[in-house]
């Protein structure tokens, strides 16, 4: 079980997040929806350790993941936002290296390697250098990165862009079956629909902190509505059509 | 209307628009990769080019001084004939310093695929484009030339003059001069281009990516010989009865100064020959430049969209052999971190052309101790015995390890260093290990392999063996003290920030120089008559090897944390008791 408890971050003593509590359980996909500046990726940095909390913890099976960093990260697997890679090397020499830097026996990683390029359709390019790649294809490679080691915990930071329809609709089926397989899924995005149709739970971050923590099904209850009006209302004041009536209008100034 | 207020006329107009896009494109960065690490601010840059040329004008001072010649007996000099090899080196260090930057933003100088994404889709023709370009280049060019030379063009007449003393003299000596290096600086400029050009032009575009890398590290190894060689070719000039020596056609720095010479009316036949080479050459480079410019345009940026998402594939390549892994590398960490550190090497251009230009200046220095070494001697056995024969692998390997250790700091791609960050347990302190095995890996083989053949065919293999063992615990110790406290993983740091300390390293190692690669030859030369005598150098072994032991283990638990981020040092340290 991962649990993050009052997990407080400041910049310069300006708080990025504050008073963070949720609890992800074997088996659960967690959703954490926000607008820009919500601390969306403050919070996924923490997660994953790479950066510590100014105030709170978070805890895997009891443990402060700051006690020992090197075990805890043997049991994530991690998409980040942006798919920052080094585009001198090939995809298959990429998830060779994490692989051995995971500790991954060679005969085992290169059989995982080679059947995961070939299930994301990245196997006529994995000797080619990352740089040429598209950024779905770089995605794509992340995601391997991610997945190839079987860990207990994946963090998923907007996984879906740049990805083609078809890879983007076998990831959205992906991560219900990592669910349903018992991992924990922590799961980051702008787009609503996904998180409604992938997660069980969902989390709303606005300014830093959590304004609403609940199942999907009672988020909609709650307010009635799909969980797209619920973010409008909980996170953003804004009146969406007088805003796209707005634009148009200055468009058309003469 | 002021020039401001006029430029800002121009701004508005799509072409010089565009001209200030591609400038500032060529100054801060460019090629299809996001790389960072050697973008310097536009004014440091500038700064930077212009000092070499000041520095070395006002050294001269003591060369010309009028008073300190009188003081040295020297009452009758021909300062036009003593100003010679000073004149050549100027213009060398001009074309040297025109034609590094050249290669330095070789990736800058033409529209790549970023400017074909953001430019073509607008109502901006492709010969627009083009011609936009080529004037940032031009533009390049001249601020090239006038910033490189700038404090020479007044400087150096005025040292020269000191001791003449009149005006006409000093205009006229400037005038020749201003124009020689000037010109060298952009015949040096053009070369580079035209030869990017031609590239361009004659190879298909996923040739040309791994072919420039190649063409750019001969272009440095050129400059370095240029600079390296240019304390010996105004005395050659000079004293060349008849035509000009063959070799001598190949070096456009002695068309220049030979042109000087001409102008002065101090030119022979064989500088009188050259100098006719000086303005035709100039103007080839530049014809050709333009042409393989035009070609080259028109096969790699016009046609961007057809080769863009064509991926090159490169050779699956397996670089840890089975051996290596379970002895050299029995860590997860090693494992991993050397193939990313080797691959770095042979594919990052900036790494390798940093690795290139390091081997350069080694070659070179090696075969001017290989030439001295024969001055007294034709046999090869006697010159192999020489000190300056026995320098050669020990001022390789001394170039290569303080090369190595200069690239390791050089940043790729950071933003992608998550990945190490996520994976590598930091207070694992495998940094220094691994830094010490990629090192022995590229500089020991090839020089213990190679030194020992040829020392075991012409000395046998007693002399082979003790040769190379002096250089083997030279390069371990030089490597060990050159890594005290090293806790990054290569190339995935910020640059480090300037110290206090950072000059007297620099100096440390002029200094470590003269011991490693002067002294330690001269003192095998006579050891190896006596081998024994080979044991006096284990109580300096023994010194070194307890002192950077002592450094190492002195270092506390925060030192030895790996990190990726290097912080500038505070002046005051605040409790932020806020946070």
């Amino acid at each position: 079980m991962l649990e993050a408890v009052q997990l407080t971050k400041r910049y310069s003593s300006i708080p990025a997040v504050q008073d963070l509590s949720f609890t992800l359980r074997p088996g659960q996909v967690l959703g954490c929806l926000g607008p820009n500046g919500s601390g969306k990726s403050t919070t996924v940095k923490m997660l994953t350790g790479l950066l510590e909390p100014s105030r709170g913890v978070v805890r895997f099976d009891g443990r402060n993941i700051q006690d020992d960093l090197t075990s805890y990260r043997a049991c994530l697997g991690y998409v980040p936002e942006e798919a920052h890679l080094y585009p001198y090397l090939t995809g298959w020499e990429y998830l060779e290296m994490v692989g051995t830097l995971r500790g991954m026996q060679r005969a085992l990683m290169e059989s995982k390697i080679d059947l995961l390029l070939e299930l994301f359709s990245m196997r006529p390019a994995r000797h080619a250098a990352m740089g040429t790649y598209s950024k779905g294809m770089r995605q794509r490679i992340l995601l391997i990165a991610a997945l190839m080691h079987d860990p207990e915990i994946f963090i998923f930071d907007e996984p879906l862009s740049g990805l083609d329809v078809t890879s983007a609709l076998i990831f959205k089926n992906l991560v219900q079956a990592l669910g349903k397989a018992g991992k924990m899924v922590f799961y980051c995005s702008h787009v609503l629909e996904v998180v409604e149709k992938v997660c069980t739970d969902v989390l709303i971050l606005r300014r830093g902190t959590v304004i609403a923590h609940d199942s999907v099904a009672n988020i909609g209850k709650i307010l009635g509505t799909s969980l797209e009006n619920t973010f409008l209302h909980l996170v953003d004041d804004v009146d969406t059509m007088r805003v796209a009536g707005e634009i148009v209008e200055v468009m058309r100034a003469a | 209307m002021s020039f401001s207020q006029r430029w800002q006329r121009y701004r508005e107009r799509p072409f010089w628009r565009l001209v200030e896009l591609f400038v500032e494109r060529i100054f801060r960065g460019g090629g299809d990769t996001d790389t960072e690490g050697l973008d310097l601010g536009v004014g440091l840059v500038l700064t930077l080019l212009a000092m070499p040329g000041g520095f070395v004008s006002v050294l001269l001072f003591d060369k010309y001084g009028s008073l300190l010649q009188w003081l040295r007996g020297q009452l009758h000099v021909d300062t036009l004939l003593i100003a010679l090899p000073d004149e050549y080196f100027f213009i060398v260090l001009s074309m040297a310093v025109t034609g590094a930057v050249a290669v330095w933003r070789w990736d800058a100088m033409f529209p790549d695929r970023r400017d074909y994404m953001n430019l073509t889709h607008l109502p901006v023709s492709s010969r627009t484009i083009l011609f936009a370009n080529l004037v940032a280049v031009l533009f390049l060019a001249a601020l090239l030339a006038i910033d490189v030379n700038g404090a020479s063009c007044v400087l150096f007449p005025m040292v020269v003059s000191a001791a003449q003393g009149t005006l006409p003299f000093f205009l006229k000596f400037g005038a020749l001069h201003a124009g020689a290096v000037l010109l060298a600086s952009v015949f040096a400029f053009f070369a580079v281009f035209s030869i990017l050009g031609i590239l361009m032009a004659l190879l298909p575009p996923r040739f040309f990516r791994r072919v420039s890398g190649y063409a750019r590290g001969i272009v440095v190894v050129y400059l370095v010989t240029l600079l390296c060689t240019s304390f010996a070719v105004p005395d050659t000039l000079r004293r060349a009865a008849g035509s000009a020596p063959s070799w001598s056609f190949f070096f456009p720095s002695a068309w220049f100064v030979s042109a000087c010479q001409l102008l002065r009316h101090k030119a022979n036949p064989a500088m009188a020959e050259l100098a006719r080479l000086c303005l035709p050459g100039l103007a080839v480079v530049i014809a050709v430049a333009f042409a393989a410019y035009a070609v080259g345009y028109q096969r790699h940026f016009v046609k961007i969209a057809e080769i863009a998402d064509t991926p090159v594939t490169l050779h699956k390549s397996r670089l840890c052999f089975g051996f290596l892994e379970k002895g050299l590398l029995p860590t997860p960490f090693l494992r991993g971190c050397f193939s990313f550190v080797a691959k770095t090497l042979m594919r990052s251009e900036a790494h390798r052309l940093v690795l290139t230009g390091v081997s350069g200046l080694a070659l070179v220095l090696a075969s001017q101790a290989l030439m001295n070494a024969f001055q007294s001697t034709t046999s090869w056995r006697a010159a192999a015995l020489t000190p300056d024969a026995l320098s050669i692998p020990f001022i390789i390997t001394f170039l290569l390890i303080i090369g190595l250790r200069v690239v390791f700091e050089v940043p790729v791609e950071i933003r992608a260093n998550w990945v190490f960050q996520l994976l590598l347990d930091a207070d694992g302190q495998e940094s220094e290990p691994l830094a010490r095995t990629v090192i022995f890996a590229v500089v020991l083989p090839g020089v213990l392999v190679g030194t020992f053949a040829v020392y075991c065919f012409l000395e046998g293999v007693t002399i082979a063996s003790l040769h190379i063992l002096l250089v083997l615990v030279w390069s371990v110790l030089l490597t060990n003290i050159v890594l005290i406290r090293f806790r990054k993983l290569p190339f995935t740091c910020s640059l480090p920030v300037f110290k206090q300390h950072s000059i007297v390293i620099l100096i440390s190692f002029c200094f470590g120089y003269l011991i490693y690669a002067g002294s330690t030859p001269e003192f095998e030369a006579s050891a190896l008559r006596e081998p024994l005598r080979m044991l006096e150098l284990l109580p300096l072994v023994l010194i070194a090897w307890y002192v950077q032991r002592h450094f190492a283990n002195n270092a506390i638990e925060i030192e030895r944390r790996m990190i990726f981020e290097e912080s500038a040092p505070r002046t005051v340290e605040g409790l932020r008791l806020s946070e």
